[in-house]
């Protein structure tokens, strides 16, 4: 009998051992689950929601964002204070004296040299190293140690390996001389650090609060970059991000670091205003799922789920929808005194229902139309003539796609750009869509004619006179019920044949990039407060014009902002140049703009904000009641109340 | 034994290099570029190409080569010869912070989670694998084998019925639906146990009856059959005769279980993607599925030979349970 107790013994060993080496994460002050898991916390290399948002608590580039403010006002990071020249290309920042890397180290202009500089080079094959290439001489650069490397490839062949080890060395000698030739970044001593920028850039302090600009430790990174006699590149690894190894400067340190089980941080005591935060520790542990997001909130395990996408959260909204009816007066009356939408939450009756939050976003979901003459099959492309492109975007009813596809009720979109969304800027009206005439059956009979009369003009009189529609789109995410009701409208209004192709996403992407399609989905969530953000996508050239659009006048327009000193005259070049893209050439049409849905207690967690941009910095998170930091609600705080303003703005 | 033994070990670098072969052959052929993020920001194309070449993505030959001296530890004992390990713990030294950590049998980086090294992934997530994968037999075996029981010493009996009626719900209904009802029920409804992660010994119980109801189920046939087969056989009926306990039939019953417990536990430990995911288990079984859908090269060859070790390891421990349990087989 003993024998056969013996495999029953063994698995209750293995499982004994490890489980008794295996060592939870304390509990935390604030536990929240972010939108996905992190997939590098290298900050020049990541460009995820979720890894940027750890990014702002790892690390202090030179200036913030105070993102309780309603605009998201710059101010002072590792920079105290900052100049700029006259013709606003030159930028001077000082760095403060007791601005410190977690291991108390100070934190110096050259390491911002260092950092940037590694963005920049092809060989870190950062995602945003276009970012950098407002700085003067930095395109030049990043293009010459392309050709470099793509040079020495070609000759890799011919040297012996001793050959192979001096080359390399050699050409990053001459890599580090031409970079300090080129680009406009120079430390003028340890803590001043002066950028020399391509053009004016009025939204550069912006851009500078990225957290891709943030610093890191020069000493730890370069023990992980080493000349590759294969390749001629830096091979970069990346284990330094992880602890016990990583060094930071940021309001935060990361104590823990599990693979596919969480992240735990730690308030970092070297951090110059350690005293402002109101929590000491946080815990993202790695939860997939999308309802155990959600049972693990409902059962108190979690405090915020930043990113709610299971099933019934339509459900959820209807009840909040519900309960603000319920209190429909006192939340008008809240609305008019201007408070938050998360400060008027809280300040209604305590009720599960008002837990779920959307908050709009700086994105949007749109559909491409290829703007080539041809498709890629030699066949003549109708959407070449911008009349056949306004007069399929007339008759898309976009309601009916936010409130029965998605469910969630996203704002329709008749713009690119979120209106509302950038200081100072003035969208356009748009083109008027069949959602625009409820209740108005002449109205869109009329549209209707218009739309069919352009396409007369462009000559097709008779729908059977154009090719099946195509529309490309990727799998999951529910693009497929969006691209069934967009090609419904397109047969029902303009009787055009129209065939449905949904494809995986790598392939889809490749599609889009060779303009091997008609029309397709497509989406952006924008990256810096500006226009340009959005407009750039359809400039002549952009790597990210997957419409193959070109329109000389809208370029020009651009470029005359581009060197507009007067803010509110280049708004205007801009809003012009988005009115010729919505409402004339339509080289896309906006469906409809992204919403978030969070989930939080607004009278247990405060320090998040309803802004579009939903940059959330969690280090302003107060656990309410917890008996640590202020206890009270942080309220978005506006121009208007400014008073004390910080920092020194030219 | 110990010829078994030396043979089946010798086998095992022969066996690995085979499947290396195999699955590299066809990782490489499936489309896509594994350094694309589909929905992040692009890098320029020549950007990519030189990526491509730093991984030695751009060629078969080169990338099958150099995974393999790095996962041999070749590459190890070169640096070590060469005295680049030292020299590089030097530099780290000098600059005040800690060298970067060399694994001997490197298997790369991962391309999908780029801080990572598969060495530390797999290191992570195999332990929660074997506890898991451990405690869903241990369940499976008690479960099995006293259902197995039931219904042999009765067959045809109500019991015997109810049982074959259990285990056929248990093969039949998929982990993700047992997995729900079990945290609906358990968890959200009288909240005996969390609703998810691991760590606590609570965390560990659903997910581990979720995933061993199918191997409960087959043990239990497993037993059954094994049992009223023995409970015929003239060799019984002479112990019987003699006055033998009843009870020591279960033996015989039991080594047709012992031989299927070694493949049994190798896939509870990494078959468990649908649990590991309706419990939130950061185990080693959601790497297979999501390591080829993120044609992540290196992992899928990690987590690939890991799982080939594994199966031949616990067909050997079996194998050598089997002679020693029972010494009519050599």
């Amino acid at each position: 009998m003993l024998k056969l107790l013996l495999p029953v013994l063994l698995l209750a060993l293995g499982i004994g051992i490890t489980v008794a080496t295996d060592r939870p994460d304390p509990p935390a002050d604030f536990t929240f689950v972010n939108r996905g898991d992190v997939s590098t916390l290298d900050p020049q290399r990541m460009s995820w929601m979720q890894d940027l948002r750890i990014a702002r608590l790892l690390y202090e580039p030179l200036v913030r964002l105070d993102v309780l403010h309603e605009n998201y006002k710059v101010i002072p990071g590792v920079a105290e204070r900052w100049d700029v020249s006259d013709d606003q290309t030159v930028y001077t920042f000082y760095l403060r004296e007791d601005a410190k890397w977690s291991n108390g180290e100070p934190v110096t202009a050259p390491q911002f040299v260092y950092s940037w500089r590694r963005a920049l080079l092809p060989d870190t094959a950062s995602d945003y190293a276009k970012l950098f290439q407002f700085i003067k001489g930095a395109g030049e650069f990043f293009e010459w140690r392309t050709n470099q490397t793509a040079d020495y490839a070609d000759r890799v062949g011919d040297l012996s390996p001793a050959e192979r080890r001096d080359e390399v060395d050699r050409m990053w000698a001459e890599t580090l001389a031409k970079f300090d030739e080129l680009v406009g970044l120079k430390a003028l001593d340890d803590r001043t650090l002066q950028i020399t920028l391509k053009a004016p850039t009025p939204y550069w302090l912006d851009l500078c609060a990225f957290a891709v600009f943030s610093p890191v430790y020069e000493p730890l990174v370069a023990q992980y970059e080493r000349l590759s006699p294969d390749t001629g590149q830096i091979k970069i690894e990346f284990g330094w991000t992880k602890p016990p190894l990583t060094v930071t400067n940021g309001p935060f340190v990361l104590e823990r670091w599990r693979f596919k089980r969480g992240l735990f941080l730690r308030a970092n005591e070297h951090w110059w205003a350690k005293d402002t935060l109101d929590i000491e520790t946080i815990a993202i542990p790695s939860i997939e799922d999308p309802n155990a997001a959600v049972l693990a909130f409902e059962t108190g395990a979690v405090q915020w789920v930043s990113d709610l996408t299971a099933d019934y959260r339509v459900a959820l909204l209807r009840d909040k929808q519900a309960f603000y009816e319920e209190h429909a007066d006192e939340v008008a009356r809240m609305k008019a005194e201007g408070m938050d939408q998360f400060a008027i939450a809280a300040a209604l009756p305590d009720d599960p229902r008002k837990h779920v939050h959307a908050v709009d976003n700086f994105a949007t979901y749109w559909y491409n139309f290829n703007c080539l003459p041809t498709l890629t099959d030699g066949r003549p492309n109708p959407f070449h003539d911008a009349r056949v492109r306004r007069a399929f975007a007339m008759v898309i009813d976009k309601k009916p796609i936010v409130d029965e596809g998605n469910r969630v009720g996203q704002p329709v979109a008749n713009t690119l750009i979120p209106r509302g969304s950038i200081a100072g800027y003035t969208s356009p009206a748009g083109l008027k869509c069949v959602s625009d005439f409820e209740g108005d059956p002449e109205g869109l009979a009329a549209h209707i004619e218009e739309a069919k009369s352009l396409l007369a003009e462009a000559g097709y009189p008779s729908p059977d006179d154009l090719p099946v529609i195509e529309l490309l789109f990727n799998k999951d995410s529910g693009h497929d019920l969006i691209a069934q009701q967009i090609a419904r409208d397109w047969q029902r209004y303009l009787g055009v044949q129209t065939s449905l192709s949904q494809k995986e996403v790598g392939v889809f992407r490749n599609d889009l990039k060779n303009a091997n399609y008609m029309t397709s989905r497509a989406g952006w969530y924008a990256d810096y407060a500006d226009p340009t953000t959005f407009l750039e996508l359809n400039r002549t050239g952009d790597g990210n014009n997957d419409r193959k659009y070109t329109n000389p006048a809208y370029d020009a327009l651009l470029d005359q902002a581009k060197f507009e000193l007067d803010p509110e005259k280049r708004m205007a070049l801009l809003s012009e140049a988005e009115r010729i893209i919505m409402e004339e050439d339509l080289p896309m049409v906006p469906i409809f703009h992204y919403i978030s849905l969070y989930l939080f207690d607004p009278n247990e967690i405060t320090g998040i904000n309803p802004h579009p941009r939903a940059n959330q910095d969690l280090y302003l998170v107060d656990v309410l009641g917890d008996g640590k930091g202020r206890d009270e609600i942080k309220r978005i705080k506006k121009d208007s109340d400014d008073v004390s303003a910080v920092g020194s703005q030219n | 034994m110990r010829g078994l033994l030396l043979r089946r070990l010798a086998q095992l670098p022969l066996i690995l290099l085979v499947i290396y072969t195999i699955t590299l052959a066809l990782a490489w052929a499936v489309p896509g570029n594994p350094l694309e993020n589909p929905a992040g920001r692009q890098p320029p194309a020549a950007v990519v190409e030189a990526m491509k070449r730093q991984y030695n993505l751009d060629s078969f030959p080169r990338f099958y080569t150099s995974y393999l001296t790095s996962a041999t530890g070749l590459d190890y004992a070169g640096d070590l010869v060469s005295g680049r390990l030292a020299e590089q713990r030097e530099q780290a030294e000098a600059a005040g912070v800690a060298a970067p950590p060399r694994y001997i049998f490197d298997l790369g980086p991962s391309l999908k989670y780029e801080d990572w090294r598969v060495n530390e992934i797999i290191a992570g997530a195999l332990p929660v694998s074997i506890v898991l994968g451990f405690a869903a037999i241990l369940i499976a075996l008690v479960v099995g084998l006293l259902a197995g029981v039931i219904g042999a010493v009765k067959p045809n009996s109500a019991a015997d019925i109810a049982t074959l009626v259990i285990a056929l719900i248990g093969i039949s209904l998929p982990s993700f639906v047992v997995g729900m009802l079990l945290l609906i029920v358990f968890a959200v409804s009288f909240s005996l146990f969390p609703v998810g992660g691991w760590g606590t010994v609570s965390q560990m119980v659903l997910p581990a009856v979720t995933l061993s109801l199918p191997f409960a189920a087959y043990i239990a046939r497993l037993t059954r059959m094994g049992m009223i087969e023995a409970l015929g056989a003239d060799y019984i009926r002479t112990a019987r005769a003699k006055g033998l306990a009843e009870n020591t039939v279960l033996f015989t019953a039991f080594l047709l279980v012992l031989s299927y417990l070694g493949p049994a536990t190798a896939f509870a430990m990494t078959g468990s993607f649908v649990v590991e995911k309706v419990f939130n288990v950061p185990g080693l079984g959601q790497h297979f599925v999501n390591a080829v859908l993120n044609k992540d090269l290196f992992l899928i060859m990690g987590v690939v030979l890991i799982f080939a070790t594994l199966l031949v390891l616990f067909n050997l421990v079996v194998d050598v349970l089997y002679r020693w349990v029972d010494p009519r087989i050599s």
